[in-house]
């Protein structure tokens, strides 16, 4: 067989490889997505997503969408410009809770005894299905932002709400009224991460009363949408092939 | 001879190969928590710890223990280091092998963290309850905001039982009792993975059909729009729309399970109450202090001054949680940690009484292994090369007074 012969002799056996290697850079993208994707957020989100003592009302709904943001642009980017596959951002969460639940069952519990029910991850599935789901219904990034990227901050802390409302109902502990997940905090002795850490409401945002989530969600929406154009560009620089392409 | 080179060199591999993969399997179990590694003068200028007592060396799975002592807050807090205004009591053990069911200061419950002066005494007390079989290092702890956790002295305690029987029930304000052990760990699974069959649903949908290679190829050609057809539109919608109906219906129905629910509790506590100590009616002036090197001894010349009615000698001088003792004035009864006690570590060069009104200069040494062992001879390292600790004097009776001590530190190396 000569370098201009075709190496498949058949349709059926074009179709055949495609499928195959549909399936390879499937698995690989998935792979090289949850590594890269995880290391991101463990950097950028940490704390705010391991500990239910830490998903308060204001800054976990405001630190965890914004920088989670970041991968699903720029994998849509690559995946609809090139292909016009509209599933970036759910394929990066999947990859995204994989490897958190891996993390947080063999680390956090497995080595270091943490109950799952106190270190499990936060829930980034509704988000990603509406901004894939914009994406293919306009077919336009800017509008994939604004709307895909509001719709992303706004989500996220009702979408996480059947989750840790069971550990917001309050409890009289010694004289002290606290949260269960105040109380998990307490019980399960972490050197490192003292109870300090956690006094985030301060501030103006007070003068809202109690609903300081919608308004800290509608911040953290505005602010997606700015990161999703950033990294919107950065995933299709990324994908760029004329890095390769012969002179 | 090429043969043999090549295997030799697939033998070295070969053998290269068996000592890494050895090596990833030796796990030897790390039980330290960096204590050693603390600046020296964070442990000796900033909390003293003392009289600390740990209720119990052995604890059943779910049986309780306490920690109880004092702790001084050093007047001459290194500036390197924010004062201790937003503090936190901890423990220091290596994850939660106890948990903390409580922990006090000065009789107040804190849970939160709390605001300390400089120069006071507070008393404070810890209770844990056994979860996790093992042998555990069990620390003292108080983290400090703009200073990082300041660790206290350690003691090994040993939880026997089994982790499987642990509970932590809790009583909510709404009546339910509940096991906080396992307690929503269902509904956490149930909905992390409807979420993900939704989400792995979504890429089913597209995966069903060609995707890399001849999409690109239309994507190229400029037929892109006729990859997508009205039925994914349709698909597409149905997913948007089923979204956000699913989180509506899952909101509403969580508020009305849990119509009452709370914001998380953080906070600063003021004005925790301080333990008076009497004032000492003993000065102690320090003339000099070294520290020579080969010898691991601390030398200081002291002035002391009894400006009480009932002759004192010294007893023990306590520095980062090291307890250098003067046996013929004070023994230890508390089953203090061996590793950090010096039964026979303090000799004072004229250690008679000292009579009310009487004023005496003497050369009091402090020497033992700690010094090396608990890395406090790397103060001469520091960028603020002082020691302080805590004096012990004696009367008689057996009356105990505390004078703290603060001075700069000569290293010599002869």
């Amino acid at each position: 067989m000569s370098a201009s012969q075709s190496a498949v002799r058949s349709r059926a056996e074009a179709v055949k490889v495609s499928r195959t290697f549909d399936w390879l850079i499937l698995f690989t993208l998935f792979f090289v997505v949850l590594g890269g994707y995880h290391i991101h957020y463990m950097l950028t989100g940490g704390d705010w997503d391991f500990w239910t003592d830490w998903k308060d009302r204001r800054l976990w709904v405001t630190v965890a969408p914004i920088v989670s943001i970041t991968f699903p642009a720029a994998v849509q980017a690559c995946l609809w410009w090139r292909y016009r596959l509209p599933f970036g951002a759910v394929v990066c969460i999947l990859g995204l809770l994989l490897g958190e639940w891996i993390n947080r069952y063999l680390n956090f519990w497995g080595w270091t005894y943490f109950p799952v029910n106190f270190c499990f991850p936060s829930n980034l599935m509704p988000g990603a299905i509406v901004l894939d789901a914009v994406l293919l219904l306009t077919g336009s990034m800017t509008v994939t932002a604004v709307i895909g990227g509001m719709a992303w901050g706004l989500l996220f802390y009702p979408g996480n709400w059947p989750i840790i409302a069971p550990l917001h109902v309050p409890v009289e502990y010694n004289g002290m009224m606290m949260t269960l997940a105040d109380l998990q905090g307490y019980h399960y002795v972490r050197t490192g991460t003292p109870e300090y850490i956690r006094m985030v409401e301060k501030g103006t945002l007070r003068t809202f009363g109690k609903d300081v989530a919608p308004v800290s969600a509608f911040f953290s929406a505005f602010v997606s949408i700015l990161i999703y154009f950033l990294w919107h560009f950065f995933g299709q620089w990324f994908a760029s092939t004329k890095f390769v392409e012969a002179a | 001879m090429k043969i043999l080179k090549d295997k030799v060199a697939k033998l070295s591999f070969v053998a290269l190969l068996i000592t890494m993969t050895a090596a990833m399997f030796y796990t030897p179990t790390a039980s330290a928590h960096g204590e050693k590694s603390q600046a020296a003068f964070m442990r000796m200028r900033t909390i003293h710890w003392f009289d600390l007592n740990w209720s119990k060396e052995e604890v059943p799975v779910n049986d309780t223990m306490t920690i109880s002592g004092k702790f001084f807050v050093f007047s001459g807090w290194p500036e390197t280091v924010d004062k201790p205004e937003i503090s936190f009591l901890n423990i220091g053990i290596p994850g939660p092998v106890f948990i903390r069911a409580g922990s006090w200061i000065g009789g107040q419950l804190v849970p939160r963290s709390v605001s300390l002066e400089l120069g006071e005494t507070y008393e404070f007390k810890v209770l844990l309850k056994a979860r996790r079989p093992g042998d555990w290092h069990v620390h003292t702890m108080l983290n400090v905001k703009g200073g990082g956790p300041i660790i206290g002295p350690g003691k090994w305690v040993t939880v026997t039982g089994s982790m499987g029987s642990f509970v932590n029930p809790v009583t909510t304000l709404t009546g339910e009792t509940i096991d906080l052990e396992t307690y929503n760990l269902s509904n956490t699974y149930f909905w992390h993975a409807a979420w993900y069959a939704v989400g792995l649903l979504w890429i089913a949908y597209w995966a069903r059909k060609p995707l890399f290679i001849p999409r690109s190829i239309a994507v190229e050609a400029g037929k892109a729009d006729t990859l997508i057809t009205p039925a994914d539109r349709k698909v597409t919608l149905a997913f948007a729309v089923g979204t956000i109906a699913i989180i509506a219906v899952s909101m509403a129905s969580t508020n009305e399970k849990f119509p009452i629910t709370t914001p998380l509790q953080a906070g600063l506590l003021r004005g925790i109450k301080s333990i008076q100590l009497p004032v000492p009616t003993v000065a102690v002036k320090v003339e000099d202090a070294t520290y020579r090197v080969p010898g691991r001894a601390m030398q200081m010349t002291l002035t002391i001054t009894n400006n009480g009615d009932s002759p004192v000698r010294l007893g023990e001088f306590n520095t980062a949680g090291v307890r250098f003792l003067d046996p013929a004035v004070a023994q230890d009864e508390t089953g203090y940690p061996d590793d950090l006690l010096a039964e026979e570590g303090l000799t004072v060069s004229d250690n008679s009484a000292i009579a009310p009104g009487q004023s005496r200069t003497v050369q009091v040494t402090a020497s033992d292994a700690a010094w090396e062992v608990y890395r406090l001879a790397d103060l001469i390292y520091d960028p603020d090369s002082r020691f302080a600790g805590l004096l012990f004097f004696y009367d008689a009776a057996g009356n105990r007074q505390l004078v703290t001590i603060d001075a700069p530190l000569i290293p010599t190396f002869i």
